[in-house]
């Protein structure tokens, strides 16, 4: 039986009649599915988005370098990837805040600062690289970039434009969802399944042993899956969603969702490297791959993986760019939310177009340093990510901000630390490799 | 979600027994959240300092590795590792 239901406005004096609008129904699990289904959205797109451009090219490249013996890896990474995303939920839905509102209101102006600077311009070089990975798929395509990257971009501003997040989301809910193409990418190359198995429950090393190749790919694999722009994203999402507290089990199992199909789609991403692999196919990028494997499998699987690779350039774009614009918002104060229209939000949605609009920009000047560009993006990354983290974990032992209710257990902390220590030193370990090449043997 | 059924308005004290009422959060009536501008900065307890303290040896090693390996590309050494 519900409970009476009484509206307290912001002066604490009660409101009218609470009228929302909703819906009656009459079944438990009819009111549990809506509800879920109602709340769903941010979990998935954070971890699908993270199948951005840079991820399709380290899951292709592992597969085509090591087959699928780095599949462990994968199944490994699943738990990590919802233990950060899951304490990022609880922190949102207690707060209502995004976390570089966080980070400035509990560590001060540096840290808060330092983190926002650092997440601008890992996201900002990030967004070039998904540019740069659209024009690549869209030449393949023999659709010249100075027409298709505009377009592109004209596009992502377009969605977020419409001053409705339900309108947002629904549209980049239906492009993840379009990521299992992967899937069937992945049945048509023909893998050996009991070599899947094999290979995803049993952690092994590739033939030739730890060399300084391996060491790289593998920091790059967790590189790519756990992202420091995502623990941004999903706070300032769900802030802006306003879950509830009553909704923190539907985002648990939304978040839990979206690390799952996430973790599939890249396996299947590395099966199509492995593809290559079997077949003897040496390429530089996924494009290439798509092109030389239009050979074995056809043209369908060609025009398959390069316009996969548009559509997750375009869903980290979007994904990237919101977090950069929400968490600029957040500390500069400004209105900063999806439902509101650009007249009420101007710095929010320039921030968004700002971002967008110039990184298009730099992929069509000819010879821009996209190499060095990229190269910057995993550098930095790799030193922000560790300093996002730390802060997660230590805002989410702040009891005074989140009470005994939200704030980790026991538990949580020792799985936590145990995977920022490790991210420390991978860290630390893919630096020294960049100073010291000579480390780790050559493969 | 588009297939959602239908939204109406909904009084919560005249739903009937047994009934429940489903709100998209979107449209729920606003809730009490924690308001961390009125608590300030955190407590600096033992584990918050030795973080940070962690934190900023991690952020000075990795800029020093960036800074040499710049120096290094740039020749500066006089030799490079590439």
């Amino acid at each position: 039986m519900p409970e009476k239901v009484v509206a307290i406005s912001t002066a604490g004096i009660p409101a009218k009649s609470p009228v929302v609008r909703g819906r009656v129904v009459r079944r438990k699990w009819a009111y549990h599915l809506l509800t879920f289904l109602m709340v769903f959205g941010p979990g998935l797109i954070v971890m699908e988005a993270d199948n951005d451009a840079g991820a399709v090219s380290t899951y292709v490249q592992a597969g085509a370098q090591y087959g699928t013996r780095l599949l462990w890896l994968l199944l490994l990474l699943l738990p990590v990837t919802y233990f950060m995303q899951e304490m990022v939920v609880r922190l949102g839905i207690a707060t209502g805040e995004g976390h570089a509102a966080m980070i400035y209101k509990r560590f001060g102006k540096w840290w808060g600062l330092f983190s926002l600077i650092d997440l601008e311009l890992v996201n900002f070089l990030t967004l070039v690289t998904e540019f740069a990975a659209i024009a690549l798929a869209l030449s393949h395509l023999g659709i010249s970039p100075n027409l298709g990257v505009p377009v592109a971009a004209a596009g992502l501003i377009v969605v977020v434009l419409t001053g409705s997040y339900l309108r947002w989301e629904r549209t980049v809910v239906f492009l993840c969802l379009l990521d299992l193409a992967w899937l069937f990418i992945a049945l048509r190359v023909r893998p050996s399944f009991s070599e899947i198995a094999h290979n995803t429950l049993l952690p092994g090393i590739p033939q030739g042993g730890v060399t300084a190749s391996l060491v790289f790919l593998v920091v790059a694999i967790v590189g790519t899956t756990i992202a420091p722009w995502q623990l941004f994203f999903q706070q300032s999402c769900i802030a802006d969603k306003r879950l509830r507290f009553a909704d923190l089990k539907w985002a648990r199992l939304d978040t839990l969702a979206g690390a799952v199909f996430t973790i599939v789609v890249a396996a299947c991403m590395m099966i199509a490297g492995n593809a290559a692999k079997m077949h003897g196919v040496h390429f530089d990028d996924p494009a290439q791959m798509a092109n030389a494997l239009h050979l074995i499998t056809g043209e369908g699987i060609r025009l398959g993986i390069l316009l996969l690779m548009i559509n997750a350039a375009v869903l980290g774009t979007t994904a990237i760019s919101l977090s950069s614009a929400w968490a600029y918002g957040e500390v500069k104060g400004w209105p900063h939310s999806l439902q509101m229209p650009v007249r009420k939000a101007p710095g929010f949605y320039a921030t968004y177009i700002a971002g967008v609009g110039l990184a298009a920009a730099i992929v069509l000047i000819p010879r821009a340093p996209l190499q060095l560009i990229i190269l910057g993006v995993q550098v930095l990354a790799g030193i922000m990510l560790p300093a996002a983290i730390i802060f997660l974990q230590l805002l989410l032992n702040d009891q005074e901000l989140l009470g005994e209710h939200y704030a980790n257990k026991r538990w949580n902390n020792r799985v936590n630390w145990t995977i920022i220590i490790v991210l420390f030193i991978l860290s630390l370990i893919l630096a020294a490799q960049v100073v010291a090449p000579n480390l780790f043997p050559a493969s | 979600m588009h297939f959602l059924p239908a939204m109406m308005n909904v009084d919560r004290n005249e739903v009937p027994e047994n009934h429940y009422v489903v709100v998209h959060p979107l449209y729920d009536l606003p809730e009490e959240k924690v308001d961390a501008s009125k608590l300030g900065r955190i407590k600096m307890t033992r584990s918050v300092k030795l973080s940070l303290l962690a934190l900023r040896a991690y952020l000075a090693v990795m800029t020093l590795l960036v800074v040499y390996h710049v120096i290094d590309l740039a020749g500066v050494l006089g030799r490079s590792s590439h």
